[in-house]
């Protein structure tokens, strides 16, 4: 019988695969913060199966499960099975959208992103006070979140390039749009190639981008391709930042969030704590961190559709921040940023930065002493 | 044919009717837990149909108590409708215990996850069932303790379920199973009243031993909502090592030598040949391709201690013909030997459409008499069945890898289970040694126990839960006029 839906073409054999073992509910952070089985990974499987045996249909009873994953792919690296649960997620999403199922947030940002350049809808971007567009050896990309709501991150990031002279431009850049390919939709393709033909118009070597999911999806979607193909290197700040001679130290303590982008999706772990070991001595591990690092809440779309929980599974994270006496919670993504800084409680005193911001505040603190 | 109209619209009437009764309950169980702690969405009631076996049926719906007061209230109401409450911990069960057979309501007791005390001096832990076992381990590590049994679903399964089920785990040879560490219980019985049983205390010989008697008794006599578990120290050296045997005779004798030798391994797991040549088809750990593999492991506070033991063990291996012996130097390399024994069930898994693993045990001289019976029953059944387990204490896996969808290779499943059932009696051995009778084995009770044996069992049953309420269906405890 040919399978009704993409999701059961592609991945019916994995789904299938999944033994029902139910490992994955030890470390989702949905179920971890509603204990609510069928949110966890194992329910999903479990539904998809009974939909591709024709037992229950494909509709809007599922979407507060199947739109509820944020992506953060840790069931998946504990996996007995291998089962990977993130890309079944994504592709039954988009048999969703088809057939008219969708997160009425999901189907808002598709809908934005068709008119506007960026998620939120914002008609006037960010002024960073730069020229843009013009001819240099570095383009640095923002990001939606980076542009308009953790401004202030972005602006710290751009002094440290200008301190550490680097030759580098802004591009009138727009959404990359990867993140449609997470909640049901397609890519967008004439975002891309705005995106694309700006960068490729700097004559720039090389991309760095502030954002972890912008940075997997130029190196990742085809509709990027171009950028590759001419020669153009596609960095995260961290890498970038990780060969750079600082020359500045603080000894309060230190932990590192590791963003599921960076993290378990690319096996990037190393690039952001190389920089970070340089300058905080004090560094300390939180109890869950590299492949296991507890989800920040924000990815998948989740932050948009259910904030509550969203925010929730945040606080998880810095419990953990907590347990270990940090001063400061760096982490690299400015969605997690974004997300851990809305969920802190007041009487946790550590500070959340990226690390740029730490280079940024400890280079000012070491120029008032000098001067 | 089309059916005669008037029968139609009779049966739709009776479905309107059970719906309407249906909803009268839902709307009595939601006042005892609260509107927001009841669900009969779908997505709910398809993820509690299931557990970690192939079975599965719907329940009506789910509740998730927040108070003990609140389950003794559930079940009065449940006593008095005569209506099948299943309840459930983390649902990682390998028998279908957790799967409601008979519909009614699943009593999830996953957010009643207090430890309520970690007493040291009294070397003992007060916990609330829905309390995960990763999380009781992480709270006694800070105190050099440890709660042994070490089942393999550690990380997700929740201690409720480990006493209800017995569970037992990887080190059992040893630390025997969850049994042996539970001193005490609060428990809710069908008719709502609760009770405490057995004491704080390291030894109690007070009464009948009503603590035992709960402990796998797989949720069908009460609900378990506190639990007082005696602790251990943890040891804190190990030494691994892993032999291979070209002949499965001498792999047997192996083990069952090793218990003159005068020491307890604090691991001794078993690979037969089927589980080692999957291993090697779908990983590329590259093992040797041998009739079977022994990873033993043994446990102490100083490496002086634990290589001592592992000398013995080693003597034990060469005198029985061993192939190899590798024996780890570091960490690293203990875990590097006990790759291919942590990845046998998952690569099994995923060989096939579906699976059985089945956990038979025999006492120990008999663990080779068991592979290869194992073996045959696959040849008669044209089954692929791949062996793996825990030799220390004589209980085995064979995993039956099949395709469901094919009703020709489920049948052959079923009479394969039933042989090799047979085969464990026949050895003096039993049908489950850790995951529990549930739905997978209930039919197969009383190959195993005497009739005598049954109706003793039948009649505690009837005596703890007279109405059949607490999880029907199971363990082959119903007797005639049971719903």
């Amino acid at each position: 019988m040919e399978a009704k839906y993409d999701f059961a073409r592609k991945y019916r054999k994995q789904i299938l695969q999944c033994s029902k073992c139910g490992f994955c509910q030890a470390v989702c952070p949905v179920y971890g913060t509603t204990l609510r089985p069928a949110l966890n990974a194992r329910g999903k499987m479990l539904l998809l199966k009974e939909v591709m045996d024709g037992e229950i249909p494909l509709d809007d009873a599922l979407i507060e499960t199947l739109f509820q994953c944020t992506t953060c792919a840790n069931c998946f690296e504990n996996c007995p099975s291998s089962v990977n649960v993130p890309e079944i997620i994504k592709q039954v999403r988009k048999d969703m959208v088809h057939i008219g199922s969708c997160h009425p947030a999901f189907e808002g940002m598709n809908a934005v992103l068709k008119k506007q350049t960026n998620i939120y809808g914002e008609d006037v971007p960010e002024d960073f006070e730069r020229v843009r567009n013009k001819k240099a050896e570095y383009v640095y990309f923002i990001g939606c979140v980076g542009s308009y709501r953790e401004d202030e991150t972005t602006m710290t990031t751009l002094d440290l390039l200008d301190r550490l002279k680097v030759d580098f431009t802004l591009i009138n850049e727009v959404c990359c749009s990867g993140v449609l390919e997470d909640v049901g939709y397609r890519i967008n393709k004439s975002l891309a190639e705005k995106n694309t033909d700006q960068i490729l118009a700097t004559d720039a070597k090389c991309v760095i981008t502030g954002c972890p999911y912008c940075w997997r999806t130029f190196n990742n979607r085809p509709e990027y391709g171009k950028l590759k193909d001419s020669g153009i290197e596609i960095l995260h700040i961290t890498q970038f930042l990780q060969n750079v001679d600082l020359a500045v130290q603080t000894d309060q303590r230190v932990t590192y969030h590791d963003p599921c982008d960076l993290g378990r999706h690319c096996g990037l772990y190393e690039a952001p704590r190389t920089t970070i070991r340089k300058m905080a001595p004090n560094f300390v591990e939180m109890p869950h961190s590299h492949e296991n690092a507890l989800c920040c809440g924000a990815g998948g779309g989740v932050r948009g559709a259910f904030a509550k929980n969203s925010i929730a599974m945040a606080r998880r994270r810095l419990i953990e921040a907590e347990a270990i006496d940090a001063d400061i919670v760096l982490t690299d993504c400015n969605s997690c940023i974004h997300n851990l800084s809305n969920a802190k409680l007041r009487k946790q005193s550590f500070k959340i930065c990226t690390t740029t911001e730490l280079i940024h505040t400890l280079i000012k603190e070491q120029d008032v002493q000098e001067t | 044919m089309e059916k005669p109209k008037h029968t139609m619209r009779y049966r739709e009437e009776l479905i309107s009717k059970e719906n309407e009764m249906n909803k009268k309950i839902k709307d009595a169980l939601a006042d005892i837990v609260g509107e927001n702690n009841l669900t009969d969405d779908l997505i709910d009631l398809v993820s509690y149909s299931y557990d970690g076996s192939q079975h599965r049926n719907r329940p009506m719906c789910a509740v998730w108590p927040e108070t003990v007061e609140q389950i003794a209230e559930l079940l009065v109401l449940a006593n008095r409708e005569h209506l099948p409450i299943i309840p459930r911990g983390a649902g990682t069960g390998l028998s279908g215990m957790a799967v409601a057979a008979r519909g009614g309501v699943v009593l999830d007791l996953c957010r009643i996850n207090q430890i309520l005390d970690i007493s040291i001096p009294d070397r003992l832990a007060v916990v609330q069932p829905g309390v995960v076992y990763a999380d009781l381990e992480n709270a006694l590590a800070p105190h050099g303790f440890f709660f042994p049994p070490d089942p393999a679903s550690g990380k997700v399964s929740t201690l409720g379920g480990n006493v209800a089920t017995n569970a037992g785990g990887l080190k059992g040879a040893k630390y025997g199973t969850t049994r042996d560490y539970v001193l005490g219980l609060q428990v809710i019985l069908p008719d709502g009243r609760i009770m405490r049983t057995g004491s704080k205390t390291m030894k109690s010989v007070s009464g009948y031993d009503l603590t035992r008697l709960f402990v796998g008794s797989e949720g069908t006599l009460g609900v378990i909502t506190e639990i007082t578990l005696k602790i251990n120290p943890k040891p804190t050296a190990t030494s691994t090592a892993l032999a291979t045997f070209e002949k499965l005779e001498d792999a047997g004798r192996a083990v069952s030598e090793m218990m003159h030798c005068g020491i307890i391994p604090s691991a001794l797991e078993i690979l037969g040949r089927h589980t080692i040549l999957a291993i090697n088809q779908n990983t590329d750990l590259n093992l040797p391709e041998v009739d079977a593999m022994i990873l033993v492991e043994t446990d102490g506070y100083t490496h002086a201690e634990t290589d001592y033991q592992m000398k013995k063990v080693v003597d034990v291996f060469n005198e029985n013909h061993t192939k190899e012996i590798k024996q780890a130097g570091s960490k690293n390399e203990a875990t590097a030997l006990w790759a291919a024994r942590k990845s046998a069930y998952g690569v099994l898994a995923r060989i096939k459409t579906h699976f059985v693993l089945e956990d038979v045990t025999v006492p120990m001289a008999h663990i080779a008499d068991l592979l290869r019976g194992v073996e045959s029953i696959a040849k008669r059944h044209e089954l692929q069945i791949a062996t793996f387990g825990h030799a220390g204490d004589g209980n085995l896996h064979p995993q039956i890898l099949y395709d469901g969808y094919n009703p020709d290779e489920v049948e052959r499943v079923e009479a394969a289970c039933s042989d090799l059932f047979q085969l464990a009696v026949d050895l003096g051995g039993t049908l489950t040694g850790e995951h529990g009778i549930g739905l997978s084995k209930a039919a197969y009770m009383s190959m195993e126990h005497d009739p005598v044996a049954m109706d003793v069992m039948r009649a505690l049953k009837q005596s703890f839960d007279p109405n059949n309420i607490l999880n029907p269906g199971k363990m082959d405890l119903d007797t005639q006029g049971d719903v």
